[in-house]
């Protein structure tokens, strides 16, 4: 029913994919010439990049003009379904929650939290499974990353001072 | 410098201190364990802990990367054989004929038979490695910036032209691990370059999180919504009895030659050999009929194959700074990160870690069976973790590797970028080897190719005047003919092969 929505064979995306990637090139060719050379050398620092760039176009065009002539049997792509896809999305927000709050929060609790929450997410009826995950690798973060091996982790306001 | 045996035994006498001994048997355990658990393979493994193994001697650190490495393709059979997952795209070809047997109620002897042969298979591959990298590197030495930019160029499009159908996607997968690496200063003229004006970029990409967000990120991404299945057989008799080993020794011998001759070469990797290995065994095998059935030479094969690949890998890692797969290129980071360069000199300065690491290798494959045999029945089971607790560990892991490598929080940003462009990659059919090899190599790549101008006064003709870096060049064409021309004949839509990491 939602199915309609998602492109489900490879020929349409390779097609859009190719006209992206040829854009890139552009965009790349472009940004290298913005390069500063400086003094003359037997390899200018725009060389390599600029030889990316067309590379990058002719492949570009090269997909989507093979795409747009194949006439065969379209392979289909395995996009997860619309709950599939809610699942992906939350992991990556929780994901992203977990980044932002390492910071502020510090390893330990920022770890605690994401642990806890994407287990609690992932399977609901395993809440208590979530919290003592969520604390075993919280606690482990801290002795290992913070008090054993001593690395520059933030440690957030529980254990600061 | 050829080799010598006070080499080796002094580089036994390294290896078996206390220390570099446990560094080794952390390296079989996480490797197994990497191993076992689909979702996580080794390359994302050592990536992940590449950053944090700072703290050890560079000796006992890159032992314990090496371990992981070797230690995956014990484990990656496992799961293969009992639940049909392969934990590794190398076990697949092992999950055919493994996965029957165990329906047989024949698990025991089938994770025995892989053990043995992963055991027989990475000590004769080991054995080839200590005579032939030594012997390779003496050839190396007198290669110059023409020679190394000509093999490195041939190693990728070797890489390329083996993934698959997918041509025009391996090289723009490469083209765009090559645009990652270039981001960043300029590193003669300290111009910034590719940065789009975000100061930020200045400092470049760092490959680590390139990795893990390719190969981790986008493999939890995928696996969150697969559910694996519990395992139901209990594994009471792992011991196969005499009549399967001597019915395996072929299959294990012709698998060692095929897994470590093929795995010199670069993009060469343990995914491909065991299914050459595999295929080979059942065209020599006096009843074909039985394989897919639950034939155990079937298993022995494949994982003698993977194991001798992963031991040949190490030729063109230590006797040139090659890597051949993208575990190969994670070891060459960790390798730099240390201040060690590979390629044929690291023989010269320094023989002792070189020979150390190739020492340990040896006592980590006893240590892998002695680890693999007995406690199959605890690995099989560690597999049955559920994911939904699997997963959040794998990324937590992720973010700590990532964050370690320079406590940048820019770098845990590209990571989860990697890890959405990875997703999107595995499920378009782009090929991810090409892109990783690429960003690791990139900056090698444009520094020979500068200096080989610099010798050659700006002409690229020197790179087909001397004879080695001739012949290079010439294969690189050969196998860029070969992948056009399969395109043309072959009108297939691009779909990359499963991949190994």
């Amino acid at each position: 029913m939602y199915s309609e929505v998602v492109v489900k064979t490879l020929k349409p995306v390779d097609i859009v994919a190719g006209c992206f990637l040829a854009l890139l090139g552009l965009f790349l060719l472009y940004a290298s010439s913005m390069i500063r050379v400086g003094v003359e050398r037997a390899l200018s620092p725009r060389a390599f990049p600029s030889a990316i760039g067309i590379i990058i176009l002719i492949c570009g065009i090269g997909l989507a003009v093979k795409a747009w002539r194949f006439r065969g049997e379209d392979p289909v792509i395995h996009w997860p379904d619309r709950e599939g896809l809610r699942i992906i999305l939350v992991n990556l927000i929780l994901l992203t929650l977990y980044i932002l709050l390492m910071n502020p929060l510090g390893l330990p609790l920022s770890t605690f939290l994401y642990v806890t929450c994407t287990i609690w997410y992932l399977n609901p009826a395993k809440w208590v499974t979530a919290v003592v995950t969520g604390l075993v690798i919280g606690v482990v973060s801290y002795v290992v990353f913070i008090e054993l091996l001593q690395l520059s982790f933030p440690m957030g306001f529980l254990f600061e001072g | 410098m050829s080799f010598s045996f006070d080499y080796l035994i002094q580089g036994f006498a390294i290896a078996l201190t206390w220390q570099n001994l446990f560094w080794a048997l952390m390296g079989c355990l996480i490797g197994t364990l990497v191993g076992v658990l689909p979702g996580i393979g080794p390359a994302s493994g050592i990536a992940i802990l590449l950053p944090m193994t700072t703290v050890l001697p560079p000796t006992s650190a890159i032992i314990m990367m090496a371990a992981i490495y070797y230690g995956a393709m014990y484990g990656g059979s496992t799961t293969a054989i009992v639940v049909n997952i392969p934990g590794e795209a190398s076990s697949v070809p092992t999950a055919i004929d493994g996965y029957e047997m165990a329906k047989q109620g024949k698990a025991g002897p089938a994770l025995g038979i892989s053990a043995i042969s992963s055991f027989v298979a990475g000590t004769l591959g080991l054995v080839g490695l200590t005579f032939f990298a030594p012997l390779l590197a003496d050839v190396a030495v007198v290669f110059g910036p023409p020679e190394y930019f000509a093999l490195m160029f041939m190693a990728l499009t070797l890489i390329i032209s083996l993934s698959g159908r997918a041509l025009l996607k391996g090289v723009i997968s490469m083209a765009i691990g090559l645009m990652t690496a270039l981001i960043g200063q300029d590193p003669l003229t300290g111009a910034a370059r590719l940065t789009f004006g975000f100061p930020k970029l200045l400092a470049g990409i760092d490959f680590i999180s390139v990795i893990v967000g390719l190969f981790a990120i986008s493999e939890v991404m995928i696996n969150v919504e697969l559910k694996i299945t519990a395992i139901t057989q209990k594994i009471t008799n792992w011991m196969p009895s005499w009549a399967d080993i001597r019915q395996c020794t072929g299959a294990m011998l012709r698998s060692t030659g095929v897994g470590f001759f093929l795995g010199l070469l670069p993009g060469v990797t343990p995914s491909v050999t065991t299914f050459v290995a595999y295929d080979l065994e059942k065209r020599v095998s006096k009843h074909p009929e039985r394989f897919g059935k639950g034939a155990i030479e079937g298993v022995a094969a494949p994982e003698g194959a993977n194991n001798a690949t992963s031991s040949a890998g190490f030729v063109p890692l230590f006797s040139f700074g090659i890597p051949t797969a993208p575990s190969m290129a994670v070891l060459l980071g960790g390798l730099m990160m240390y201040g060690l360069q590979p390629g044929p000199m690291l023989f010269k300065t320094n023989p002792d870690f070189v020979w150390a690491v190739i020492a340990s290798m040896y006592i980590g494959n006893v240590m892998l069976i002695i680890l693999n045999l007995p406690l199959v029945g605890m690995w099989a089971r560690i597999c049955v973790i559920p994911f939904y607790i699997l997963g959040p560990i794998i990324v937590f892991c992720a973010v700590v590797g990532t964050y370690s490598i320079r406590f940048l929080a820019f770098d845990v940003w590209i990571m989860l970028l990697f890890g959405v462009i990875g997703y999107f990659m595995r499920k378009l059919g782009y090929p991810i080897a090409p892109m990783v090899l690429a960003t690791v190599i990139a900056q090698m790549i444009e520094t020979s190719l500068g200096q080989t101008l610099l010798i050659s006064q700006g002409s690229l003709l020197i790179l087909f005047t001397r004879p080695i870096s001739a012949v290079f060049m010439g294969l690189a064409f050969l196998s860029i003919a070969r992948g056009v021309w399969l395109q043309v004949r072959y009108k297939a839509p691009e779909v990359a092969l499963g991949e190994d990491d």
